[in-house]
């Protein structure tokens, strides 16, 4: 059994796959916010925790 | 030069989560130690070089057997459980809510444990599968994929429960990572077993080079995401240019493991294909550095203080290196002289070790001392640690490079035995040997200031209560 070109056929199978879910979430993440003129706030979740619970813990 | 930052509460809600953390003390912890004990591993086999009689014949001590422990324990035993621990303590605060569950968390730092034992039982007995990085016998196979299934559960479980509808990039890199392990580390080491041959040798190099590019890199930028502004005190320079480095790192990476096959018996096309996406790979490392630089841009006098940013920031600097070096070497001339030398132990090191584990000590420094409530047990002590990782590393990367060159030139000439490019290694190998013993006391150092530091907690403890 050659499984050449049933490998090959998967591979172009996966790489399209690949591209489609990369493209679907790519042009979802313009609708979700990612991109527009507020986008950059998104950064500030970083300190978020500290700001307002810097220090507190459950013992 | 980028502005100090602002508070921007609008962005960020109120109110947060009040944090346990069990369970990244637990992986943390445990990552610290296992560092320090396979670090012992690793000078004895680079002791190894330089006298091969060393330990005689005594089996579980051969070359052979400890290799693959070293190789092993320091992917799983220490760096993907630092990263684990790191991300149990990130993901709740980016997402700003408790993590999901704590009991599951500590469940599965049970189960790692007992994973990482008994690899190094069935490692050193010579139960060993035979594929590079997928030595573990299939039981412990079988035990990874369940305590990734439980990890993965309890961080989308987090994020799902999360006070922001918009993620940080961390945390897109985080859920890739906990995905691409998943599709990564099955074909690694289930999908090889039920097929021969090239095929085989295949999916193994898709397996081991996408173990470093679509596990360790994705959480490594995750934590560097989140630690170098935490560090600096300075927000990240563009989140929109993260997110193109996020989406072409996903795109480019899963198609460059044949590169490791390049000149052997694949189809061309196929080692084309591996070649063209690793070249592409040159798209999201320069976004992800390009922002990390102009992050810091005016900030650098900031890592002459802080330990963590010097660890940071040689990370990202090892991480341009390695990765303008792997699309360099998957050139078919470059290839045809540094493939299988010493060059690729020197090119991987740089990558695990000087950029992925620097990100990994680095977040360790940070969370330790906040998560124990206690300051750091000593920041000289910090800083010794962070020169003995940095000259032992550049001195063991350099000198593989150059060694690596040099053997691979030697292996071109038909003319020149092979057992003499062997022995014209051998300074090369003592040097690599110091190198190794530099790194060890750099650990050494980051072992006993952390545990020091989880002591003085207690220390402070008792002192409250008295």
């Amino acid at each position: 059994m050659d499984y050449t070109y049933p490998s090959v056929f998967f591979s172009y199978l996966v790489f399209f796959l690949f591209l489609f879910v990369a493209l679907y979430f790519f042009f979802r993440s313009f609708r979700d916010g990612y991109w527009g003129a507020e986008s950059e706030d998104v950064k500030y979740q970083v300190f978020a925790d500290e700001e307002s619970n810097d220090g507190k813990r459950a013992s | 030069m980028a502005a100090e930052r602002t508070v921007n509460t609008s962005a960020t809600g109120s109110t947060a989560a009040v944090h346990v953390d069990t369970t990244a003390k637990w992986f943390l912890l445990s990552a610290v130690t296992y560092f320090f004990i396979v670090g012992i591993i690793a000078v004895i086999i680079a002791a190894k070089f330089v006298w091969p009689e060393m330990l005689g014949t005594i089996a579980p001590l051969t070359y052979g057997r400890l290799r693959p422990l070293h190789v092993n324990g320091m992917l799983f035993g220490w760096l993907l459980a630092a990263d684990m621990g790191l991300t149990y303590y990130v993901v709740p605060r980016l997402c700003g809510v408790k993590l999901w569950s704590e009991k599951l968390g500590v469940a599965t730092g049970i189960l790692w444990n007992v994973i990482i034992l008994g690899a190094v039982v069935s490692l050193l007995a010579g139960w060993n599968q035979g594929f590079e990085y997928a030595e573990l016998p299939l039981v412990l196979d079988v035990l990874v994929v369940v305590a990734w299934l439980m990890f993965g559960a309890n961080i989308f479980g987090t994020i799902y429960t999360r006070k922001y509808q918009q993620m940080y990039v961390s945390t897109w890199y985080m859920m890739g990572t906990i995905l691409w392990t998943a599709f990564v580390y099955l074909t690694g080491n289930f999908a090889t077993l039920l097929t021969t041959g090239v095929n085989q040798a295949n999916l193994n190099w898709m397996y081991v080079h996408n173990a470093v590019g679509l596990i360790f890199t994705p959480v490594g930028l995750a934590l560097a995401y989140y630690f170098i502004p935490k560090s600096a005190n300075v927000p990240l320079y563009s989140h929109k240019l993260s997110m193109i480095g996020f989406w072409s790192l996903a795109f480019f990476y899963v198609w460059t493991g044949a590169h490791h096959m390049l000149h052997g018996p694949i189809s061309q096309w196929l080692q084309t294909i591996a070649i063209a996406f690793s070249l592409m790979l040159l798209v999201p490392v320069w976004s992800v550095v390009y922002n990390f630089f102009a992050t810091m841009k005016g900030h650098w006098p900031k890592t002459r203080d802080n330990v963590q940013l010097k660890f940071l920031m040689s990370g990202v600097v090892f991480y341009l290196l390695t990765c303008f070096q792997g699309p360099m070497h998957s050139l078919r001339t470059v290839n045809a002289i540094v493939s299988k030398t010493d060059w690729i132990p020197g090119h991987a090191h740089m990558a695990v070790l000087g950029a992925f584990s620097f990100f990994a000590i680095a977040g360790t420094y940070y969370v330790i001392p906040r998560m124990f409530n206690v300051k750091i047990h000593s920041e000289p002590l910090a800083n010794w640690s962070y020169w003995f990782l940095m000259i032992g590393g550049l001195g063991f990367f350099v000198t593989l490079w150059l060694g690596g060159f040099w053997q691979g030139w030697q292996w071109n000439n038909p003319a020149i035995p092979f057992i003499d490019t062997v022995i014209a290694l051998k300074p090369v190998w003592i040097v690599r040997f110091f190198s190794g013993i530099f790194m060890f006391t750099g650990i050494t150092l980051f072992l006993y200031n952390i545990m020091a530091t989880v002591v003085d907690s207690g220390g402070a403890k008792a002192e409250v209560q008295a």
